[in-house]
């Protein structure tokens, strides 16, 4: 009997110590990103007068990837075409849409077939034409064969002319001067390869002409929860590891890339879900293997706002998706773990990753469900229940709360008290049921990807209310 | 106490617990307070501007006579709409906010601010005294352009040019070849800023003292924006020296005097693709009839970007109708050399 207790307490405590351990981390994180965001801000605090752009910025190509796109597409390149950046490209990619989308940009950009020689340095499906908008000389569209998403960035890379690229997600909402941000790092330090910048929820905002008019609150429960998730997710959970070099997510719905290092790399692999995180888990490696100088730096300022899902079942296949691209993402570069080159991002960042993101879901559920049953048994006193409870919520809310606080002292997009007022009860409410439930969804996405059952790109179902400049939310 | 578990390292858990709690809803509390601080700041900078805008609006023609005292913990806020309004206008307008500024002891105020630690005040200050043109803070301001952080240093720099270019220039052209964090895009916004007549004589002196292959190209580039006569004889003579692909590379962009056309031929078949992409395009700004030979062979090389622009060089060479280029590409055999040049004209018929 007593070999049993021991047994029940040693998972008692070690589920314990794992819970204040990932959240120590967390706190950790939020500490560094703290003083990081400070500095930047300070730096840039000049960046909005006259002079700020100088004109001799470095050409930047923007890659649309688009499928089944046709109700978004033409607004969205429209506003792509109107960025605040001296020069650059847009490139869309048609990756075989069934529906309307190649003919919607045909009918709103005068496309006329192009004779251009195209260059296949990176992997992709074959190219059916090329068009040129008559209208806009900036503007050009690849019509190819499906093959996803990472297929169609490639693809993009191929046809594109400027040293840097941007992946840029059809129905991204950016804001004017979102490429002159990105592209800052690039000429801060020579080194830099990649950077990214922080996504906000477009749900509750009014969107004019493609750009974002007024910043709102959804009334969607589900969408103004992810508006919390989305603040820790990035304003911590991202640079914080950018002072450090170790940044490992740049979000596939705005990244800057040095072209040459990308195809030098082989571009996006084609067999992930996850081809933005891989992408760049894969360029840390190879640099540091390589030992050559690079940076992959994170950008704070709000630069891309997105669509979030309004329904459980669409944000459930999102985070199972999510799931699945990020153990590829770390399976396929098991290299950069513990290597002696590693750095910061093979001996913090990666583990960091594996052990609280990719596993931490299947802990944090038998965790819970260990807790709740050997209480429910008697094998757990009370006391030590309540206390696993206090500690999980207790680091749950500190650490929304923080994420909160940390916009606030930067920021503060959301203008009105009584939207900050709306933010701080989500902080709260999150803890009961919402983390746990994307807890299980992750847990669901790590079995699927054990068992290695297919994903695709383009499952993601949107109802672009903020298009319309509605917002059909209180602002 | 009888409410904490009696496990003494249970209860050290739970108290640790209590205070994370305690913690958030401090700072739920100091999120309340910085909002409010928030509004607080903002109406009153709101009131400030709405004060302040006319009369500097009023600077287009003349010194308002009566101004109002600018409080102590608005004067960032001030500093950054004066610059702004000054980043804005030009000619007697600019004089007049200077006057403004120094009636108002803008530059006091800069100079006491550039003492402090807080970097945003410092930036500020910096450039301030830059557009006042104080040249009393010349020895603090040359100081400044050593320190370590890039935004501080390049800020003094700016300022250092704004105050006087001619000074300046000699020696801090030397320290943007040498300084690899100081962006190089900003350097040349700079040195466009400061004109042709001022920046040329410096920046080809510091190319021939150069010291390395990396300075040499900085330079070169810097050199964009100087006169192109004398930046394009210091550029060849750089070209004709380097073994460097790079350093030719960015030389050759220099170039665009006919006497530089047998380089561009000799580089034409340099190793190196990015010196062979360089001279196609200097074949394309000074080629004569005689080199549609020469760029016809360099639409069969090996890389894209040469193909690419010996097919645009073509385009744009005098005497050269897009008719008859049209009945070149249906001689080629090569495949990828028509697939360019069909491309390279459909591109300028599209200019």
């Amino acid at each position: 009997m007593s070999g049993s207790i021991d047994w029940v307490a040693g998972l008692q405590w070690f589920f314990m110590l794992y819970f204040i351990g990932i959240n120590s981390g967390y706190l950790m994180l939020n500490l560094l990103s703290l003083g990081s965001l400070r500095r930047y801000i300070e730096e840039h605090s000049l960046d909005d007068l006259p002079r700020g752009i100088s004109g001799f910025e470095p050409p930047v190509s923007v890659i649309v990837p688009a499928y089944n796109e046709e109700a978004t597409i033409a607004g969205s390149v429209r506003s792509m075409l109107q960025l605040n950046y001296p020069d650059y490209e847009v490139i869309v990619v048609n990756d075989g849409s069934k529906d309307g989308t190649m003919a919607a940009l045909r009918r709103e950009f005068s496309l006329l077939p192009f004779p251009e020689a195209y260059w296949q340095r990176l992997p992709a499906q074959p190219v059916r034409g090329i068009y040129r908008s008559t209208t806009h000389p900036s503007l050009r569209v690849i019509d190819k064969e499906n093959g996803g998403k990472a297929d169609a960035l490639n693809a993009g890379i191929n046809a594109s002319r400027y040293p840097l690229f941007c992946g840029v997600d059809a129905d991204s909402v950016l804001e004017r001067d979102s490429l002159k941000r990105v592209v800052e790092p690039f000429l801060e330090d020579p080194r830099t390869i990649a950077s990214g910048g922080t996504v906000r929820i477009a749900n509750g905002c009014s969107v004019d002409n493609g750009f974002l008019a007024s910043v709102g609150l959804p009334r969607n429960p589900l969408a103004l929860l992810q508006i919390v998730e989305y603040l820790r997710a990035f304003l911590f959970g991202r640079m914080g590891w950018s002072p450090l070099n170790a940044v490992l997510i740049i979000s596939g719905a705005f990244g800057l890339f040095r072209k040459d290092v990308v195809v030098a790399a082989g571009g996006y692999r084609r067999d992930t879900v996850g081809e933005d995180m891989e992408l760049v888990v894969r360029l840390h490696r190879l640099h540091r293997m390589k030992r050559i100088p690079y940076r992959i730096v994170f950008v704070p300022d709000p630069i891309c706002w997105t669509e979030a899902p309004e329904s459980l079942r669409v944000l459930k296949n999102q985070r199972v998706r999510w799931q699945r691209g990020l153990s590829e993402s770390l399976t396929m570069n098991l290299g950069l773990l513990f290597h002696p080159r590693g750095g910061a991002a093979g001996w913090l960042a990666f583990p960091f990753m594996a052990i609280f993101e990719w596993l931490g879901p299947l802990i944090e559920v038998a965790g819970y469900l260990f807790m709740i049953c050997a209480f429910v048994l008697g094998m757990v006193s009370g006391e030590a229940f309540f206390t696993f409870l206090l500690v999980a919520f207790g680091f749950g809310l500190v650490l929304s709360v923080s994420s909160l606080l940390l916009e606030e002292m930067s920021f503060h997009i959301y203008p009105k008290p009584g939207q900050v007022a709306v933010l701080l009860l989500m902080v709260v409410v999150e803890n009961f049921g919402y983390r746990q439930l994307n807890s299980l969804w992750r847990l669901w996405g790590l079995l699927l990807w054990m068992a290695r059952s297919k994903a695709r790109w383009g499952e993601m179902t949107r109802s672009a209310s903020w298009q319309t400049g509605g917002g059909g939310g209180t602002k | 106490m009888s409410w904490l578990p009696h496990d003494p390292l249970l209860a050290l858990v739970f108290q640790a617990g209590l205070g994370i709690i305690a913690c958030s809803l401090l700072m739920l509390a100091a999120v309340f307070l910085l909002r409010l601080r928030l509004v607080l700041r903002l109406r009153r900078e709101r009131r400030h501007a709405a004060l302040w805008r006319p009369l500097l609006a009023e600077c287009v023609y003349a010194v308002p006579e009566t101004l109002p005292k600018v409080p102590h913990d608005l004067r960032y806020h001030f500093m950054k709409l004066w610059n702004h309004h000054h980043e804005s206008l030009e000619g007697g307008a600019r004089d007049n906010l200077e006057k403004l500024a120094r009636a108002l002891g803008l530059d006091v105020m800069a100079r006491g601010m550039l003492q402090t630690s807080d970097l945003r005040l410092r930036l500020i200050a910096i450039i301030t005294l830059g557009h006042l043109g104080d040249r009393q803070r010349w020895p603090e301001l040359r100081a400044l352009v050593s320190d370590s952080s890039p935004m501080l240093s390049l800020a003094a720099a700016r300022a250092l040019l704004d105050i006087d270019a001619r000074a300046t220039l000699p020696w801090l052209v030397m320290v943007m070849a040498a300084r690899e964090d100081w962006p190089l895009a900003r350097l040349v916004a700079m040195l466009k800023e400061a004109g042709p007549d001022q920046v040329t004589a410096p920046l080809v002196a510091a190319l021939q003292a150069a010291g390395s292959p990396a300075q040499t190209v900085r330079l070169l580039r810097m050199l964009e924006v100087a006169h192109s006569g004398p930046a394009g004889a210091a550029a060849a003579r750089v070209v004709r020296e380097s073994e460097d692909p790079e350093v030719i590379a960015a030389g050759l962009r220099l170039l665009g005097d006919p006497r530089d056309l047998e380089l561009a031929r000799v580089c034409a078949v340099h190793a190196s693709w990015v010196v062979r992409v360089a001279a196609a395009r200097l074949l394309g700004r000074i080629g004569e009839p005689g080199d549609r030979r020469l760029l016809a062979c360099m639409l069969g090389d090996a890389h894209w970007w040469v193909r690419y622009h010996a097919a645009r060089a073509l385009t744009v060479l005098p005497f050269t109708s897009l008719e008859e280029l049209e009945k070149v590409r249906l001689t080629l055999n090569d495949r990828f050399a028509s697939d360019m040049l069909a491309q390279a004209i459909a591109e300028a018929r599209a200019r």
